[in-house]
């Protein structure tokens, strides 16, 4: 990062000292007052100027005349005040100003105000869902707006969703834009057994336990800083929740083996892709430790219901391979298509697509293709019924379930075979009979 | 004198410096902590005299 040019406007000595401390290594200039202020504005070049809104004794607001003139040059106008009213926060937005804290966390505040700045302010949420979070979904947009909002905040953040949707690429688009100089730290704590987990996070000494050859370093310790991405918490221990329970509060722990405390500062970003209500049901879930990770939830929705998603993605897996051309045909059979891996079938199916030999994909080409993917990341038979279908079937019987399924299969082969009912009977194995009842009950034919 | 208004903000600008800079003292090298110490003194002096206008505001 090259160096910034930073003005800080305040009246008092230690908040200037302060400034000065939390921005080292920034080229940084001070003025006391509106005048001085004024002068140097007038004067240089800033990257990003702090103005205090109350400057010397009997001071009416003159911080926030100074903030159409740092417009002016270019700059990136940011109010810290301890007297955040909502008119003063109002106009100090409608002058110009980019960012607002009170003052109190300044090492927090700044690296975040500075991570803005560097990406170019709010204006940039359009270039995470153009490359980092592909999505032209006004819901899941607007979501993860809000999200990004929260990201310079320490509260936790609970990431729910089916696999494939996008949970650890959000995680890390947060932490990128949180202003948290350590590392995104992420851990799937459903690969490890518990006591491998517990060594894991919080890391070892030297002769813990048969294997700890050298002292290790644990995620927890990693994360110093940064953020600890905890995904498939549902997979964790009972046991294992209280360990890392009183780790997140105190920020402090034990490595195995260890009398002796080590301490962290990580942000918690949590996922899962299990209902978390029924985990706490089950009990699977402490509620203690369910309160102390989802200070903010998110649900990511599957691809299915983000059907506009499709295209935008597979042209984003294109963009570092070949480039390909889909008929009409193709594109309608991919839009009908239920991508049930969600965005991880996308990217393999583009992959296929690609080390194929055409560049034209045609609808025989691309269901060619989706076959081989839908074989490759067919869930095991114990997850052949969805949460969906199986409320639907508690709610309307399973008889009723069970029509509603073969209709929805033969509504969806009839489309793939433009309206050829033989065709359908053959592919689905079915005899006639059901075909035209299925039709009647529910296509009204 | 100041009235309530001022002495609330003065309060909560100073305390809020004083807040950010004890963040701050642990990692300042010796010489700068002798700064930083004087002028977080100057700050809880500023908080002692804030505090006793707002009590000569309420006895008055």
């Amino acid at each position: 990062m090259n160096t910034l040019k930073i003005l800080v406007v305040d009246d008092d000595k230690l908040e200037q000292k302060v400034m000065l401390k939390s921005l080292a290594g920034q080229e940084v200039d001070v003025a006391d007052d509106y005048r001085s202020a004024l002068r140097k504005l007038n004067a240089g070049h800033y990257d990003i100027c702090f103005f205090d809104l109350l400057l010397g004794k009997n001071d009416n607001y003159s911080g926030l005349k100074l903030i159409p003139a740092a417009v002016e040059k270019g700059a990136y106008p940011v109010v810290m005040s301890s007297c955040e009213t909502e008119e003063t926060i109002n106009r100090a937005y409608a002058l110009g100003c980019r960012d607002f804290y009170v003052k109190g966390n300044e090492d927090s505040n700044i690296a975040a105000v500075i991570a803005r700045y560097l990406r170019g302010g709010a204006g940039s949420a359009q270039d995470i869902f153009s490359s980092g979070f592909i999505t032209d979904d006004p819901s899941t947009r607007s979501m993860i707006i809000e999200a990004l909002k929260y990201a310079p905040a320490a509260l936790p953040i609970l990431l729910l969703g089916p696999s494939g949707t996008g949970k650890t690429t959000l995680a890390k688009i947060i932490h990128d834009n949180s202003g948290r100089q350590g590392d995104f730290v992420a851990i799937n704590c459903s690969a490890y057994s518990e006591d491998l987990l517990e060594a894991e996070l919080f890391g070892y000494k030297k002769g813990a336990f048969t294997g700890a050859h050298d002292n290790r370093k644990g995620r927890l310790l990693q994360a110093d800083k940064g953020t600890l991405f905890l995904d498939e918490i549902g997979a964790m221990s009972q046991s294992m929740q209280t360990k890392l329970l009183k780790a997140i509060e105190e920020k402090c722990f034990y490595p195995v083996g260890s009398d002796r405390p080590e301490y962290s500062d990580f942000r918690v970003i949590s996922a899962t892709l299990e209902d978390m209500q029924q985990l706490l049901a089950q009990k699977k879930l402490r509620f203690d430790f369910f309160q102390r990770v989802h200070g903010m939830t998110i649900t990511l929705k599957p691809l299915e219901q983000r059907k506009c998603d499709v295209f935008p993605l597979i042209n984003a897996f294109c963009k570092t391979g070949k480039r390909l051309a889909f008929d009409d045909d193709a594109k309608q059979y991919l839009l009908r298509h239920n991508w049930p891996g969600n965005t991880r079938e996308v990217k393999r199916f583009v992959e296929l697509v690609s080390a194929g030999g055409e560049g034209r994909i045609t609808k025989e080409t691309a269901h060619r293709h989706i076959k081989q993917v839908v074989s490759e990341t067919q869930q095991p038979a114990g997850d052949f019924l969805t949460q969906q279908q199986y409320d639907f079937a508690l709610k309307h019987g399973l008889n009723e379930a069970l029509d509603r399924f073969a209709y929805e299969a033969i509504k969806r082969n009839l489309d793939e075979n433009k309206g050829k009912k033989v065709r359908t009977r053959g592919d689905l194995k079915i005899a006639t009979r059901l075909l035209y009842s299925m039709l009647r009950k529910y296509g009204g034919k | 004198m100041a009235g309530t208004t001022d002495i609330y903000h003065g309060l909560e600008s100073k305390a809020a410096s004083l807040k950010s800079a004890v963040r701050l003292l642990r990692d300042c090298p010796p010489e700068e902590k002798r700064e930083m110490i004087a002028l977080m003194r100057e700050a809880a002096q500023d908080i002692q005299r804030y505090l006793a206008e707002l009590e000569k505001i309420l006895s008055a």
